[in-house]
């Protein structure tokens, strides 16, 4: 099948949409299927821009929805929408979040075939869809599938948008992340990682910053190994000067070596504040063995199985968390057990489990195209006889029946189908 | 002058709201033939497993709630799915693994999807038939309403 694939947001960026279209497109070409990607590219040439990406043109930053979103908007990539989909001429277009003003909106304006969309965002009152939701409306009811990624991200469809949406988990490639070695020449001793953007205020860096002094209190010999894009300096400035060494700053990690900066870790710590609607990450340290440390919010509570396969702590509570990171630093049996059960429950999280339910919504919204013609209707039935014909020879005819005067029934029998 | 533009202005929202109708009404009805299409592909998939039943009447009630699916009309097929539903949940259990529940499973799921599809699209379809414009214009010409198909289509524990 040919599948046009939408992201919003710039793929030079690591994040979450970003690194869930590209393992999806990635998983679907392994199937065999026919894949193309529409996203904003800053640099078109460089030289690890997959092939079946199609650059719609540099991101502009806007602050939107707590996070900073690099978008393109405007005639001229509306123009390169249409021309991607014209030419593309995809059996299904996947659009991710449609409602940022990005490309995916804008595929969705442009196409007009049958379209499915996935919606990652959480945010509970996300001001952008109370302002434009009804206005966004037209647009939206072009499609024909919705896919939730978690139960929260789901709410905010039927709250903002109205109607429902399947819940399909974001994916993981477990067998990337299991066994992973850690990185080469690091001191051993307990180690916390945290790996997130370390400038955006919900992933909660700063709350663990502020835990360092009492946990190096429970645990003296602890580190903290920061991976994730920002600016570093910042970052050190905010530790008190005593502390400096303990904290080792990688920057930002290329997507092959996340593994191994789980692996290096310890306990993984997601001390996130709101505005999480899955919690991807959670998931990837959990197939890499490492245990979990997380804030109590809805999605994480959700993957760790309500604190079976990891250990939640209050939100924005550097004390609760110095606590329960130091309990778990020096109680090895218990990380064990953790990583055990960690490990099992992201089975289903596992990109094979997640492409094949996506495919399912792909063969369910490519059957909800009208029939084109009688003939062929009467084509298809006598397949559907034939593959009924188990039973006995009258049960088959009497199937046939049955379904030609349901046809006949079809409020639509006097509509002649538009040609595509 | 500013007659003629609100004129103008008020034709094209009418035109625009009437194309509009169209596509929603053509989504409503290719949805219902996905769901239809799943639904017969979950009957024949129900008839499968029944005949791996030993003789009796849990096999009986299977078969015949399949069969009835597929003999009623759109009236009332909310209540025979249901009843399919049942007999596949009370017999489930009672299957060997294989093809022909894998089979099932895969239907059963496909159903689910479509369901939710289908009322999606009845749901934005009702939401602008019923605005005041119009139901007032009777943009929809004559077009019954869609109506939404509520059955409880889980057969499969998970």
């Amino acid at each position: 099948m040919r599948v046009g694939i939408a992201c919003p947001y710039t793929w030079d960026v690591p994040g979450g949409v970003q690194s869930h279209v590209r393992d999806l497109a990635e998983h679907l070409l392994a199937l065999g299927h026919e894949v193309s990607v529409l996203s904003p590219v800053d640099d078109p040439d460089r030289a690890d821009l997959p092939p079946w990406v199609v650059p719609a043109g540099r991101a502009v930053p806007i602050p939107y929805n707590g996070s900073v979103a690099r978008l393109v908007f405007g005639p001229l990539s509306l123009a390169r929408a249409r021309r991607w989909v014209r030419e593309g001429e995809f059996d299904v277009l996947h659009v991710h979040e449609p409602t940022v003003p990005s490309v995916s909106m804008l595929a969705c304006m442009a196409a007009t075939g049958p379209m499915v969309a996935t919606f990652h965002t959480a945010t509970a009152r996300s001001r952008a869809l109370q302002v434009f939701g009804t206005a966004l409306q037209p647009v939206l009811e072009k499609v024909s599938g919705r896919i939730a990624v978690s139960p929260a991200a789901r709410r905010v469809v039927v709250e903002h948008l109205g109607g429902d949406a399947v819940l399909i988990p974001n994916g993981v490639d477990v067998a990337r992340f299991d066994g992973a070695a850690p990185l080469p020449g690091r001191p051993a001793g307990p180690t916390v990682v945290f790996l997130g953007r370390i400038d955006e205020g919900r992933k909660g860096l700063a709350v663990l910053l502020e835990a360092l002094p009492e946990l190096v209190h429970l645990v003296p010999d602890v580190r903290l190994l920061v991976a994730g894009p920002g600016d570093v300096d910042d970052v050190r400035a905010a530790v008190p000067r005593s502390l400096r060494d303990r904290v080792e700053l990688l920057g930002l990690v290329e997507p092959e070596d996340k593994p191994r900066v789980f692996a290096s870790g310890s306990v993984y710590c997601a001390p996130n504040t709101h505005g999480e609607s899955f919690g991807i990450v959670l998931v990837e340290a959990m197939a890499a063995g490492t245990p979990v440390v997380a804030s109590d919010l809805e999605a994480f509570r959700r993957v760790l199985q309500g604190g079976r396969a990891g250990v939640l702590v209050p939100v924005r509570d550097p004390g609760a968390l110095a606590g329960a990171l130091g309990d778990l630093l020096l109680d090895e049996p218990r990380r064990r057990a953790l990583a055990r059960v960690a490990r099992a429950a992201v089975e289903r999280y596992d990109w094979q489990t997640v492409t094949a339910q996506v495919v399912a919504v792909y063969e369910t919204v490519l059957a909800a195209v009208p029939p084109t013609a009688h003939v062929e209707v009467d084509a298809d039935l006598e397949v559907l006889a034939a593959l009924l014909e188990d039973g006995e020879e009258d049960d088959a005819g009497r199937v046939l029946t049955t379904l030609r005067r349901w046809i006949a029934e079809r409020p639509r029998r006097d509509r002649v189908p538009a040609p595509r | 002058m500013l007659a003629v533009l609100l004129l103008a202005l008020a034709t094209l929202y009418v035109t625009w709201t009437a194309g509009r109708l169209d596509r929603l009404h053509a989504r409503v009805d290719a949805a219902w033939a996905a769901l239809d299409a799943q639904l017969v592909r979950r009957a024949s998939a129900a008839r499968a497993v029944a005949s791996a039943l030993p003789p009796g009447p849990q096999r009986e009630a299977l078969e015949q709630a399949a069969r009835a699916t597929l003999e009623v009309g759109f009236a009332g097929r909310e209540a025979v799915e249901n009843d399919l539903s049942r007999a596949l949940r009370a017999a489930v259990p009672l299957l060997p693994r294989g093809d022909a529940l894998q089979e099932l499973e895969s239907a059963s799921t496909r159903v689910g999807l479509a369901r939710s599809f289908h009322n999606a699209a009845v749901r934005d379809a009702r939401v602008v038939r019923l605005r005041r414009i119009p139901r007032a214009l009777r943009l929809a010409g004559h077009r019954s309403m869609p109506e939404y198909f509520e059955i409880d289509d889980t057969t499969v524990p998970h």
